[in-house]
C-alpha cells in the first residue's frame, strides 16, 4: 500500500521534473522569438527587411557551433575555434591561389591539425580540455599575428567571387543535417552522450573514451576549418584579428540554445540552430541600436551570464573536463 | 541498567505525499546497541536523518535524557550530543585529517583570531592513538589515506567527544573484514562507556551478533522492537518483509560435477602492486568466487578479466584463443563485468535507463540505412528492464534517480541484453536490501543453469560460501587457497585462509 503511494508520487514528481525541462528546452526558442519581435520593434522593422545582412555572419557560426557541440557533449570544452578559424583561413586563402578545391581540403586539413594537437594534449597529455585548448588559442593567435604582420594575406579573387548566400546555405545545411543525424542516431552520437554522463563508466560499457575524444577535436577542428573557407568568400583575406572570438561567440551561442554547460545526456542538437539564431540576432540588434562594439561585449557577457546563472543544470553539473 | 536514552515519540514525516516515517515510537535505552532494520524505503535513515538534524521533523518528538531535543543541522546535533557515521565518504577531501576530525569545532583553537594548527594536529594526534590507529598522522592530508582509514578518521570524528548517541548508517558495507572489525571493537567501546549506538544494517548476522536490541521498521510504520537474543534471522526476515520468504535464498544444490570445459584461463596475470602472479581457470557453468580482504587485490583480479587494468602482464585467454586486453575486446566476446564502484563504474549516472541498458548492444539497435532505431532502443530497454523488474516511471528515467539495487538491476539488465557468456561480479550485492539481494542470487542461479559461468568478487562471505562452486580466497595480491562448494564449509575456514 504504502510502496504504492510511494511510486504514484515519485509518477508525479518524475511529471513535474519533465514538465520543467520542456519548459526549459522550450526556453530559448521562446527567447528567439521575443528578442527578435523586440529588436524589430526598437528598430522599426529594419531588423525584418533586411534579414539577408543579420543572418550573414550566421553561416560561420553554425558549422562551427556544430563541432563544438559535439565537444561539449562529452564533457570538455574548446576556447581554440577561433585560431582554428584564423589559421585555416590564412591556409584557405594561400592555397586558393592554386587551386580552389584543393584550398577548401587544405583548410580542413589545418583545422583538423590543430584539433588533432588539442587531442594529443588533452588525452595523452590528460590536461583538462579548456586548459590546453587556451593555450593553443594564444599560440596560434600569435603565429596569425606573426603571418600578418607585413599586410593581410588576401586569397584569389576567384574565390570572392563565390560568395552567395544560396551556396553558403547549402553548405552549412550539409554539414548541420549531417551533424544531426551523427548525434542523434549513430552509436557516435550515444557514444558522446554516455562520456559527457560519466566518462568511467562510459569506458567500463565498453566505449573507447580516450580514442573517441581525441576523435572529436580533430572533427571539430575539421568542420572549423571547413567554415573557414565560407568566411573567406566573405571577407576575401585575414588580418591579424582574423577568427578572433569566434570561440566565446560559439560557446555563447550554445548555452543560449540551451545547451548544458557540462554535457551529457540532456545534450540537444537543436541547440546549435536555436542559439546560433538567437545569438546573432541579439548581437546584430545591438549593432543596429548603434551601439558600440565595447558595449556590445559587456552587453553579451551580461546576458552569457545571467543564462549560464539561471539555466545551469546544478544537479548534473560536474568539472568540465 | 537499561535506563531510557531516548524516545521516540509519534515521529511522521513525509515527502509529497509519500509517507516516509508514519507515527513511530519506541524507546532506545543507554549502553545498548540499538539496531534499526527493515528493507530499502522503510523510513530508518529518514529517522536517524531527523535525529541528527539533516531533515526537519513534520510532527512527533525526541526526547535525550528527558529533554526535547530539535537539531536543525549536524553541528547542533552534536552539541546535543549526538552523532553520525555515514554509508559513503564523510570525510572531506582536501583538509588534513585533524581538520576533518575537529571540522566545525576550530573555534576551540582559534586564539586572537589566529588558529594554533600546531595544537589541534597535537590533540588530533592523540585521539588517534588512544584509538589505536597510530598508523594515521593527524597533519597528512585526509586525501592521503585509502577508504577504510578515512573511515577510522570518521569513527574518531564522530565519537572523540562521547556523545550519548552515535549514529551508525550501513557503515559496515562499505568496510572490509578487518575494518568492520575495528568498527565493531569502538561499538563496543562506547556501549561500555554507559552510551548508545543507533545500528543500521542490511546485513542480519552482523545485527544479530553486534546489537542488544532490534526496531524493525516497515514502509515507514514500527512493526517491533525485540531482544537480539530472542529472535533468528529468519525471524527477522520475516519481520522485515511481513510475509513468509518465498523460495531459496541462497542456491540449494550440493554435489553437482563442475563442467571440465574451461571457458577462461588466466596465466600469470601481474597488475603491478595489486596482484602478483594470478593463475586459475574457469569453468562452463560454473560460480567461481573470490574472497579475501578488501585490500587483497580480488576486485583487481575482475578488472583484470576483463581488460580493463592499467599495467597488466600475463595473459586472460578465452577457449577460442582470443586475447583479453581491452575492454571493447572482452565485450565483444562476450564478457560482462559489474564494478565494486557501482555509481562511478557501472552506471553512467546521469543518462536514462534505457541508454544505459543499451549502450554495449548498439550495434543490434541498427534500422534503416544502418542508423540506430529509437524504437528498436525502445523495445529492447523495456524487454530487459521488465526482466530484471527494475522500479522505474519509464526507460527514459535517469538512473541517477534509482536506489542502489536498482542500479544494479539496471547494469545486469544490460549484460544479460547483450547475452554475456562469462559474468564478472564484483561486489554485486554491496549496499541492497534482502528481496533484491534474493532476486540477483536466483539470478545467478538460473545463469549458471543456463551454461554461463560467473565470476564473483566478494566481502561478504556468508554469500560465496552460499552461491560458489569453488572460492579462490586472496592473500596479498595471491591467490592463498581453493576451497569447494560444500555444506560444511563456514566463515571461519574462509578467514583462516584470508589473514
Amino acid at each position: 500500500m504504502a510502496e504504492k503511494t510511494n511510486a504514484i508520487s515519485r509518477e508525479e514528481e518524475l511529471k513535474k521534473l519533465s514538465t520543467m525541462s520542456t519548459i526549459r528546452s522550450l526556453l530559448p526558442l521562446g527567447g528567439l522569438i521575443v528578442i527578435f519581435i523586440i529588436f524589430n520593434v526598437l528598430t522599426e522593422g529594419r531588423m525584418i527587411k533586411n534579414m539577408p545582412l543579420v543572418l550573414s555572419p550566421i553561416y560561420v557560426t553554425l558549422i562551427s557551433a556544430t563541432g563544438v557541440f559535439f565537444i561539449m557533449t562529452m564533457g570538455g570544452l574548446d576556447f581554440s575555434q577561433g585560431s582554428i578559424m584564423g589559421i585555416a583561413s590564412i591556409v584557405v586563402c594561400v592555397v586558393s591561389k592554386v587551386n580552389i578545391p584543393l584550398a577548401i581540403i587544405a583548410g580542413i586539413a589545418a583545422g583538423a591539425a590543430i584539433g588533432a594537437l588539442n587531442g594529443f594534449f588533452y588525452v595523452n597529455r590528460k590536461i583538462k580540455s579548456f586548459i590546453v585548448t587556451i593555450c593553443t588559442m594564444f599560440l596560434f593567435r600569435g603565429i596569425i599575428k606573426y603571418l600578418t604582420s607585413n599586410a593581410p594575406v588576401a586569397g584569389s579573387a576567384k574565390l570572392v567571387l563565390m560568395n552567395n548566400d544560396t551556396l553558403k546555405l547549402v553548405c552549412t545545411i550539409v554539414v548541420l543535417v549531417l551533424g544531426f543525424i551523427a548525434f542523434r542516431f549513430t552509436k557516435f552520437g550515444m557514444h558522446l552522450r554516455a562520456i559527457g554522463a560519466g566518462e568511467k563508466a562510459a569506458k567500463f560499457a565498453g566505449i573507447r573514451t580516450d580514442r573517441t575524444k581525441f576523435f572529436i577535436y580533430m572533427l571539430a577542428g575539421a568542420i572549423t576549418g571547413f567554415a573557414a573557407f565560407i568566411n573567406v568568400i566573405k571577407v576575401g583575406s585575414v588580418t591579424s584579428s582574423g577568427g578572433n572570438q569566434l570561440e566565446t561567440q560559439i560557446l555563447i551561442a550554445l548555452v543560449l540554445g540551451g545547451m548544458p554547460i557540462s554535457g551529457g545526456a540532456k545534450a540537444r542538437f537543436q541547440s546549435v540552430v536555436i542559439g546560433s539564431l538567437l545569438y546573432t540576432v541579439l548581437s546584430s540588434g545591438l549593432t543596429m541600436m548603434g551601439l558600440e562594439t565595447q558595449a556590445m561585449q559587456l552587453i553579451q557577457g551580461l546576458v552569457f551570464l545571467v543564462f549560464v546563472a539561471v539555466f545551469a543544470d546544478r544537479q548534473s553539473l560536474q568539472v568540465i573536463k | 541498567m537499561s535506563e531510557v536514552r531516548l524516545q521516540v515519540q509519534n515521529l511522521c514525516k513525509t515527502f509529497g505525499i509519500t509517507k516516509a516515517v508514519q507515527n513511530v515510537s519506541f524507546n532506545i535505552n543507554k549502553g545498548e546497541v540499538h539496531a534499526l532494520i527493515g528493507e530499502n524505503g522503510s523510513g530508518k535513515s529518514t529517522l536517524t536523518n531527523m535525529l541528527t538534524g539533516i531533515y526537519t521533523i513534520d510532527s512527533g518528538h525526541f526526547i535525550l535524557d528527558g529533554k526535547e531535543v530539535h537539531p536543525k543541522n549536524q553541528v547542533e546535533a552534536n552539541n546535543e550530543g549526538i552523532s553520525i557515521i555515514v554509508q559513503e565518504l564523510g570525510t572531506l577531501s582536501g583538509l588534513t585529517v585533524a581538520e576533518n576530525i575537529f571540522l566545525g569545532h576550530e573555534d576551540r583553537f582559534v586564539k586572537f583570531g589566529i588558529k594554533n594548527t600546531g595544537a589541534m594536529n597535537r590533540q588530533a594526534q592523540d585521539l588517534l592513538n588512544k584509538y589505536g590507529f597510530n598508523r594515521i598522522r593527524s597533519n597528512a592530508m585526509v586525501d592521503d589515506y585509502n577508504f577504510e582509514d578515512r573511515k577510522l578518521v570518521e569513527i574518531v570524528k564522530a565519537t572523540y567527544f562521547q556523545p550519548k548517541i552515535v549514529v551508525i548508517d550501513e557503515t559496515t558495507t562499505a568496510l572490509s573484514q578487518e575494518g568492520r572489525e575495528e568498527l565493531y571493537k569502538h561499538m563496543n567501546r562506547i556501549r561500555a562507556e554507559g552510551n548508545t549506538i543507533i545500528f543500521i544494517s542490511h546485513d542480519l548476522p552482523e545485527v544479530l551478533r553486534m546489537s542488544d536490541t532490534i526496531t524493525i521498521l516497515r514502509d515507514g510504520v514500527y512493526i517491533d522492537t525485540v531482544k537480539s537474543s530472542d529472535v533468528t534471522e529468519d525471524d527477522l526476515k520475516k519481520l522485515m518483509v511481513g510475509r513468509e520468504d518465498t523460495g531459496d535464498y541462497y542456491r540449494a544444490d550440493y554435489g553437482e560435477d563442475i563442467s571440465s570445459e574451461v571457458v577462461m584461463k588466466v596465466e600469470n596475470v601481474t597488475v603491478p602492486g595489486l596482484i602478483h602472479n594470478i593463475n586459475f581457470e574457469l569453468h562452463k557453468g560454473e560460480i567461481l568466487g573470490f574472497g579475501g580482504l578488501s585490500e587483497s587485490g580480488m576486485h583487481e583480479i575482475g578488472k583484470a578479466c576483463f581488460g580493463a587494468s592499467f599495467d597488466r602482464e600475463g595473459s586472460v585467454t578465452l577457449a577460442d584463443g582470443t586475447q583479453i586486453d581491452s575492454i571493447p575486446t572482452a565485450i565483444a566476446h562476450s564478457i560482462a563485468y559489474t564494478s565494486k564502484d557501482r555509481d562511478n563504474e557501472s552506471v553512467v549516472m546521469n543518462q536514462g535507463i534505457g541508454d544505459n541498458i543499451c549502450l554495449p548492444s548498439l550495434d543490434k539497435m541498427k534500422g534503416a540505412l544502418g542508423l540506430l532505431s529509437d524504437s528498436k532502443m525502445k523495445a529492447f530497454a523495456n524487454e530487459y528492464a521488465k526482466e530484471m523488474s527494475v522500479k522505474m516511471v519509464n526507460t527514459n528515467q535517469f538512473v541517477s534517480d534509482l536506489s542502489g539495487g536498482n542500479k544494479q538491476k539496471v547494469v545486469l539488465a544490460r549484460w544479460i541484453g547483450k547475452d554475456s557468456d562469462i559474468l564478472v561480479l564484483d561486489s554485486p550485492t554491496r549496499g541492497i536490501d534482502i528481496k533484491v539481494k534474493q532476486d540477483i542470487y536466483q539470478l545467478m542461479d538460473k545463469m549458471r543453469k543456463n551454461g554461463k559461468s560467473i565470476i564473483m568478487i566478494s566481502e561478504e562471505l556468508m554469500e560465496l560460501i552460499g552461491m560458489c562452486d569453488r572460492i579462490l580466497i586472496m592473500k596479498d595480491g595471491e591467490i592463498n587457497g581453493e576451497l569447494l562448494r560444500s555444506p560444511e564449509l563456514d566463515e571461519n575456514s574462509l578467514i583462516a585462509k584470508m589473514v
